[in-house]
């Protein structure tokens, strides 16, 4: 046969050569779906096939395609705000300004940048929700894998995503900006011996002004997006080495180990797709028939619409979603209430909460809350799947029997966590004072 | 003995490549450092003692509530212990007068922080909310040139502290 663009089905010249330029939407055969893959620059750290309980969407609900996507959008939208921001104690307020009112889609652009950014904690987080309560940080039945330590990414990652918000949000140099960093820099001081040294490195000096300001904004737009990248990409390769979703080996228990007689369906060519001539290889089913699909164009095809999807969301929230402003950050004058981003508020909740007094001895909240309590919940989830000694059978199960009670402890933290923010969102007002919803805010002066 | 030559000069060469990386990371990292300083000095003149009105100003560059009781003075910052937000005076309805470590102190205000919700009573006590420690009392003094008060931001002092001034 021969290869001519009119006749996709025909048999590419060699094994690994593909007779389209980019990549095939309706491959005509499996060994085409496969050179699709196999030949392209962009789809090759996908698998050829992929489980198809793995790309069910009520197993992952896509939440991790979801986090990338919206890493792509931050990425896009910060390019141009790159060219438009100032990185000056003078001059950034007004920059930022200028992006908001001045400039032609600047509003639209600072708003794709920041509802991403929203999303993307939440997406993360949810992520990490989904990949717990299902036991997907398990090893099952393939050999060398090492999920644990793509869970240990996926929770430096998450830190990643909420330090990059930290250092974002203070960029505009507004209210919210200066009295997060003073705050935030005075939780890292309150660390007993250290601190007030980690505070000094972190703003560059004693107090917070132009030297904390480029530390910030190079760690924002240099240093932490390449450290995440490398992860990310470190995360998508851990996937592929680890035979894919934990899902996929919940799928395979069932049919393994039984030795399948000699089928001239698996070969050592090209991940095993083509089926014909080459030698055969005795199978102990790894799948079952009909257990997977090409990943051209089932996977392409799922990935595309989260990732159009999400690009869509976060586009039109954009153009009716305007990003908040505060008034020019001012040292003289803290807002009253200060509140963080809602991400934060659990975690102000806690320092408020915090404080102990035992006889005359205190313990500061800031140090408790700020890092002592946060500390121990990261080291606690980075070390769970070591902890965890739930049977492989767990692994891509949501809500295994073996793993019910760790699964209601962290969805006890998981409601805590949350049932906090809503009290720190809804029921804060003035000097931090708990009030109803349907209580009014008493009338204070806005300056002292 | 080949052998341990090039093994020596293997080593050699990989000690010496990690000590170079280190070295310049060392450097690199030291660089962050600060080694001058520019924040503002912490000893401030704040202005002549008769500019002030009997009861409290808040000194908004300086962080420091300034209280004058006839010809006394003392300083209170407006940092909060906590997490270093900067506290609210609210006026007492009624004023009263304590003995705070051995000397009377008229109290006309209480502070509240907007971040977390400490409270300190006029003294600087705290006295609810996550605040760990009192409000700082500052060193105040007449300079001898011109005669305005000085602030000394750097030097906590009792709260017997008052400077009379003649």
């Amino acid at each position: 046969m021969s290869a001519s663009p009119k006749n996709p089905s025909a048999a590419p010249a060699a094994p690994g050569v593909h007779p389209k330029r980019l990549w095939s939407f309706r491959p005509a055969s499996d060994r085409q779906a496969g050179d699709a893959i196999v030949s392209n620059f962009m789809l090759h750290w996908f698998p050829a096939k992929s489980y198809k309980a793995s790309l069910a969407w009520n197993y992952s609900f896509w939440l991790g395609t979801a986090s990338a996507a919206l890493l792509l959008l931050l990425v896009l939208s910060g390019l141009p705000l790159l060219f438009l921001y100032i990185p000056s104690v003078e001059r950034a307020y007004a920059s930022v300004k200028d992006i908001e009112y001045v400039i032609t889609f600047g509003s639209w652009i600072r708003a794709v940048h920041r509802i991403s950014a929203h999303l993307m904690v939440a997406a993360v987080f949810l992520h990490l929700v989904r990949v717990f309560l299902a036991g997907g940080y398990k090893n099952g039945v393939g050999q060398g894998q090492k999920r644990e330590w793509n869970w240990v990414i996926g929770v430096a990652m998450l830190l990643l995503t909420l330090f990059l918000s930290f250092t974002g949000y203070l960029l505009p140099w507004d209210q919210l900006a200066y009295w997060a960093v003073t705050v935030g820099t005075n939780i890292a001081s309150s660390v007993p011996y250290v601190g007030p040294t980690v505070r000094e490195l972190l703003i560059g000096g004693r107090t917070i002004e132009q030297a904390t300001l480029i530390r910030f904004y190079v760690l924002h737009v240099l240093f932490l997006p390449m450290l995440i990248g490398v992860l990310f990409g470190y995360h998508m390769w851990r996937v592929r080495k680890d035979g894919g979703l934990a899902r996929a080996d919940a799928a395979r228990l069932l049919s393994d180990r039984q030795d399948v007689a000699p089928t001239p369906s698996k070969t050592y060519t090209l991940l095993g797709l083509a089926r014909g001539t080459s030698p055969q290889v005795r199978a102990s089913s790894l799948e079952a028939q009909g257990t997977t699909v090409n990943s051209i164009p089932d996977l392409t095809r799922r990935i595309a619409i989260v990732v159009l999807g999400t690009i869509a969301l976060v586009g039109i929230l954009s153009v009716f979603v305007r990003s908040p402003l505060e008034e020019p950050a001012n040292p003289l004058i803290t807002p009253n209430p200060a509140k963080a981003p809602w991400y934060f508020l659990w975690l102000q909740e806690i320092v408020t909460d915090t404080t102990l007094h035992i006889g005359s001895f205190t313990i500061n909240g800031a140090f408790l809350g700020g890092v002592l309590l946060p500390g121990v919940l990261v080291a606690l989830m980075t070390a769970w799947p070591w902890l965890d000694r739930s049977p492989g059978t767990a692994a891509g199960a949501w809500f295994a029997s073996s793993r019910r009670r760790q699964n209601f402890v962290f969805l006890l933290l998981v409601a805590g966590v949350i049932a906090l923010t809503v009290v720190g969102t809804f029921l804060r007002g003035p000097y931090w004072h708990f009030y109803w919803p349907w209580q009014a805010w008493p009338e204070l002066p806005s300056r002292i | 003995m080949t052998k341990d030559r090039r093994e020596f000069l293997l080593n050699l060469g990989i000690g010496s490549g990690i000590a170079a990386l280190g070295a310049q990371t060392v450097a690199s990292m030291r660089s962050l450092v600060p080694n001058v300083s520019y924040d503002s000095p912490t000893t401030v003149k704040i202005g002549m003692p008769n500019d002030f009105a009997d009861g409290l100003q808040f000194l908004p560059d300086q962080r420091l509530y300034v209280f004058r009781d006839g010809r006394t003075f003392h300083a209170i910052s407006a940092v909060c212990t906590h997490l270093g937000c900067t506290v609210r005076a609210e006026a007492l309805s009624q004023t009263e007068t304590k003995t705070v470590d051995g000397k009377p102190l008229r109290l006309t205000h209480r502070f509240l922080c907007p971040c977390h919700g400490s409270r300190y009573s006029g003294d600087g006590t705290n006295v609810s909310g996550p605040a760990p420690k009192p409000l700082a009392w500052y060193h105040l003094s007449v300079a001898p040139e011109d005669g305005q008060l000085v602030v000394d931001l750097a030097r906590p002092v009792d709260r017997d502290f008052r400077l009379t001034v003649v």
